[in-house]
């Protein structure tokens, strides 16, 4: 049995509350989360209805030049100039004017992600821990963006798609554990947007495949779609070789290479394709990978729901193919977000932590707060889950 | 002599950074204590509070190493002193 009760809010609120800090990549998130204790939470899994309110949800993300990714060095750099000024922020906006007293617990990404960045983080959560005397909670990145997914959408036990800039995973809950039923093989479904972008020298700001998808609204080809490789791999995705032909494509393009057939009518030379084509193309030949596991994952665990969280989940496009994939299926349904929650952001770390603190969680030497660049979903323990 | 190659981490740098409590040199030392030095052979830290005194002990294997690690520890710092700053 679950009890998300058994520890007592400091200070003897009737609510508990949680900073967030999230840093693995090149978004810096501070977040707030307030939870009441609620009766229910004492017998059963209720681990997806906290009541959750977001007290303060502010994020400063770090942009390269267009054709540029970013560097470790240099997030980290952005991430030690922003931090202290977020979390001032954070708490203003959360009313919180004596942190010893109003935060039950401070959250910290311990990984997955950039090693640097992560490191620049926790360097702050050490320091503000042992300021104001408040326990730390260390929280795996992907289980932050599932959990908040839960909390805010309301799905009790969904398949979960998690696709952003540096993870591509397709998720079930079993036995307390969030385990991986498909992943990418090579790169993140992101990372190729992102490095698409790069080639066309388009910016990769505010989420990764953002200014794809607006590409590829305007295409005006969308029956006749460019064909690249179908790379779906038993559960699992490559995605490496759709990148390499794509750009391929896009150089070609931009040269005016009339030799290429897939591009230039040999005859006229007139050219077939645009780079709105190609956007788009690579969208659909993307997504329907995405689309193609999940469904096989919600056979596997005899499920009707489906959870989009991450970065790339923000992608219209994506959760129409979700939504008209669950329509074909009995009474189906997709839960996404919005970009608060997609992109990554320290509320879902907060939200995530504070369901461990709740389950006595916490750490007890700050030795366990070293970060890490690996750190898979599957090897934490879900506690607060039947 | 292998012993005697690995144990040669001759460029010394000592740093003693005043706090204005003890309190908070206890702290400094705290957070930057339990991070693993990526190659132990090449580089070695020491962090030790005094008083209001943060005294960092760097010994690398060679000038290059020492300016890499004594500026990422720096910057660490640099955190500390402003969250203490800032939030404290």
């Amino acid at each position: 049995m679950v009890n998300l009760n058994t520890i007592a809010p400091k200070n003897g609120r009737s609510y508990y509350i949680a900073l967030g800090l999230e840093g693995s990549a090149n978004k810096l998130g501070v977040g707030v989360i307030k939870h009441p204790i609620l009766k229910e939470q004492e017998i059963g899994d209720h681990s997806h209805d906290c009541h959750a309110e977001i007290l303060s949800n502010i994020r400063d993300t770090y942009t390269t030049p267009p054709g540029e990714g970013f560097l470790p060095r240099d997030t980290a750099r952005h991430h030690r100039n922003w931090c202290v000024r977020l979390i001032k922020r954070a708490l203003k906006e959360a009313k919180i004017n004596d942190p010893r007293l109003d935060l039950d617990v401070i959250c910290f990404t311990k990984g997955p992600g950039m090693g640097a960045p992560l490191h620049s983080v926790v360097i702050a959560a050490r320091t503000c821990s042992l300021l104001w005397d408040i326990p730390l909670v260390r929280v795996n990145h992907c289980v932050g963006h599932i959990e908040m997914g839960r909390e805010i959408t309301k799905a009790v036990n969904p398949v979960v798609l998690y696709v952003s800039g540096g993870n591509t995973q397709v998720i079930a809950y079993s036995e307390n554990r969030y385990r991986i039923f498909g992943e990418t093989l090579d790169i993140a479904i992101g990372n190729c947007l992102d490095r698409f972008a790069r080639t066309l020298k388009i910016p990769n700001a505010p989420s990764p495949g953002y200014n794809i998808e607006q590409l590829a609204n305007k295409c005006k080809n969308k029956d006749q779609l460019v064909e690249l490789p179908y790379t779906v791999k038993g559960m699992d995705l490559s995605m490496s070789g759709i990148l390499a032909y794509i750009d391929s494509l896009a150089k070609d393009l931009f040269k005016g290479n009339k030799k290429n057939k897939i591009l230039f009518d040999t005859k006229t030379g007139e050219q077939k394709v645009t780079v709105e084509d190609l956007c788009y193309s690579l969208q659909e030949n993307l997504f329907a990978m995405l689309v193609e596991i999940t469904e096989r994952a919600m056979a596997h665990v005899n499920t009707s729901q489906v959870l989009i969280v991450g970065g790339v989940g923000c992608n219209v496009r994506l959760q129409e193919m979700m939504a008209q994939m669950c329509k074909d299926r009995a009474n189906g349904q997709v839960h996404a977000t919005d970009e608060r929650f997609c992109i990554d952001n320290g509320v879902m770390i907060a939200q995530a932590g504070l369901l461990q603190y709740r389950m006595g969680d916490v750490v007890k030497d700050l030795k366990e707060t070293i970060v890490t660049q690996k750190f898979r979903t599957d090897e934490v323990y879900v506690s607060w889950r039947e | 002599m292998k012993n005697g190659r690995e144990m040669s981490l001759d460029y010394v740098l000592n740093l003693e950074i005043p706090f204005t409590t003890s309190r908070q040199a206890q702290i400094a030392a705290k957070v930057l204590v339990p991070d693993p030095i990526l190659k132990p052979q090449d580089f070695q830290v020491e962090y030790l509070s005094q008083d209001n005194i943060l005294a960092v002990h760097f010994r690398g294997i060679d000038d290059r190493v020492l300016r890499v690690g004594v500026s990422s520890v720096i910057d660490s710092i640099k955190t500390i002193i402003e969250t203490i700053d800032e939030l404290d």
